[in-house]
């Protein structure tokens, strides 16, 4: 569904990736792990259209994405769940979900099914609807996020980070809600310095170190791994 | 007790006027960053757009308004083609300089264009006055106070209950997110300069009757529009407006009752307290950061 082939991205002279190689395919979860400043923010930034390519290619359903904008591909179906959350600070939670739906929604056209679902997902959320997203707590602006994305009815979903900075019973309870998206069927790329949750979710994994892949393979492998359990599972 | 009266709603009128300045200095700040220092000549040409078509052009009131309102609106479209969109990922003092290269060009245009002499914009109530408890008041300055009521209404509800304004209001807030959400931005962006010209426009074409319509009045414009945010609160609405009547207010009722050649202290004055003692304004911040 997803494919990069020897991505190159710089900020500058700074070399962020450096030639990176990557699947994704239809249905599949997979995760991208890795240090802080490894580029995976970079990689998921990319994707969206928000960061220039400097080599390499991104295609999305066997078409390039290279020339197309950030908003032309959340109409193709991707969407993105951004590092620090970044909600609307001064709109209440119900218009932060109600914009999402801006890419495929007619003026005037009904979002019930899908809001309805978000709340389905996330309770939470809809006891908070008419809150300003400044206003939510940690974890709740991470449910937010995500639920956002749903509302672009998303063929794939990108996650950066969802367990950032949540108590560990907050980040393993939005990861519950991850693997509940996943058996729906949405086709999910996961970026996560939490290794251990990030590989328990996910079908496949790749590790990036300073801009390159270091090591690819199914989750259940790379968990087995000497090299990653030592650098990033801590035994 | 007249006098009080008549003084009170010229102050209201022309703090009216500076309110909407204000605003469209204020919506451009959030959505876009960018400090307009051409806000106040943006006015002049709402004024200069009406001397076109209702003095210089002798067409009908409807038509002159509306193709007035028409320029302003092409012209906010091309200050975001021309200038904001070139400059929008260089630092902000070149931004600054663009707005300011482009107000000095657009009073000299204008100064080239209609001349040194100032115009006189006839209002559509030219000569009517009511009563109002002896007091004797222009019904211009009653008809700027409720269009203006209007027009803060309407933005009210275009920013709270349209799916437009709320996504205006989500690229001021952060731009970065904006566009993951497949918004259109640049067209988001293009309309909110769009507006603020247009607002500028209404503010030309009230003003223009209560002065002279003359080239050099846009900068005694920017400085109000200016002070009037600070006092309300950079960057927000309701201070705007209540910044811009206070300005106008002070201004009329200060020439009246204490000097007129100090009228513009009490102004610049509780501007530089504000700056001091409250330097986020009245309204301060409604967006905060959790810690």
């Amino acid at each position: 569904m997803l494919g990069c082939s020897d991505l190159t991205v710089a900020y500058g002279d700074i070399v962020a990736l450096h030639g990176v190689t990557l699947q994704v395919r239809a249905g599949e979860t997979v995760a991208l792990i890795g240090a802080n400043g490894a580029g995976k923010t970079t990689l998921l930034q990319t994707i969206s259209g928000l960061n220039k390519v400097r080599g390499g290619h991104i295609s999305f359903d066997g078409s390039p994405l290279d020339s197309l904008s950030c908003e032309r591909r959340v109409r193709l179906g991707i969407a993105h769940a951004p590092e620090g959350r970044r909600i609307f600070p001064g709109l209440t939670v119900e218009e932060n979900l109600v914009l999402a739906t801006s890419p495929w929604r007619p003026p005037g056209g009904r979002y019930g099914d899908e809001i309805a679902q978000v709340f389905e997902l996330f309770p939470r959320l809809k006891e908070r609807r008419r809150q300003l997203g400044w206003s939510l707590s940690g974890g709740e602006q991470q449910m937010l996020a995500i639920g956002r994305a749903l509302m672009a009815r998303p063929r794939l979903l990108l996650l950066d980070e969802p367990s950032l900075g949540l108590a560990p019973r907050l980040a393993e309870e939005v990861y519950e809600r991850v693997g509940r998206i996943r058996r729906s069927g949405l086709t999910i790329l996961v970026v996560e310095q939490n290794t251990v949750l990030a590989l328990a979710v996910a079908d496949r994994g790749y590790v990036l170190e300073t801009g390159r892949v270091v090591l690819e393979g199914a989750a259940a492998e790379l968990k087995r791994d000497p090299r990653v359990r030592e650098a990033y599972l801590g035994r | 007790m007249a006098d009080f009266i008549q003084l009170l709603m010229n102050g209201l009128a022309l703090g009216s006027v500076y309110a909407l300045a204000a605003i469209g200095f204020v919506i451009v700040y959030s959505a876009t960053g960018v400090v307009n220092f051409a806000a106040g000549q943006f006015v002049m040409l709402g004024t200069f757009a009406g001397v076109a078509t209702l003095v210089n052009g002798g067409w009908s009131l409807p038509a002159g308004y509306l193709g007035a309102l028409a320029a302003m609106a092409l012209f906010g479209a091309l200050f975001y083609a021309v200038v904001y969109l070139p400059l929008r990922n260089s630092p902000a003092v070149t931004m600054i300089i663009g707005t300011v290269a482009i107000g000095i060009t657009l009073q000299n245009a204008a100064l080239l264009g209609f001349g040194s002499w100032p115009f006189r914009l006839v209002s559509p109530f030219e000569g009517m006055t009511v009563d109002i408890a002896g007091a004797v008041v222009p019904v211009h300055a009653i008809a700027v106070v409720v269009t203006t009521a209007v027009l803060i209404g309407l933005l009210w509800l275009l920013f709270n209950r349209t799916t437009l304004g709320i996504a205006m209001r989500a690229v001021a807030q952060d731009l970065v997110a904006a566009r993951l959400m497949g918004l259109k931005v640049g067209a988001l962006l293009a309309f909110t300069w769009i507006l603020a010209a247009v607002l500028a426009g209404v503010a030309g074409l009230m003003l223009g009757p209560m002065w002279f319509a003359d080239v050099n009045m846009g900068d005694p414009i920017a400085l109000k529009a200016f002070a009037a945010t600070i006092i309300g609160g950079f960057g927000s609405l309701p201070g705007a407006i209540a910044g811009g009547l206070f300005v106008g207010l002070t201004e009329v009722l200060g020439a009246a009752y204490v000097s007129s050649a100090y009228k513009d202290l009490i102004a610049f004055g509780a501007m530089i307290l504000f700056l001091l003692l409250r330097p986020q304004g009245v309204f301060g911040e409604r967006i905060q950061d959790r810690g």
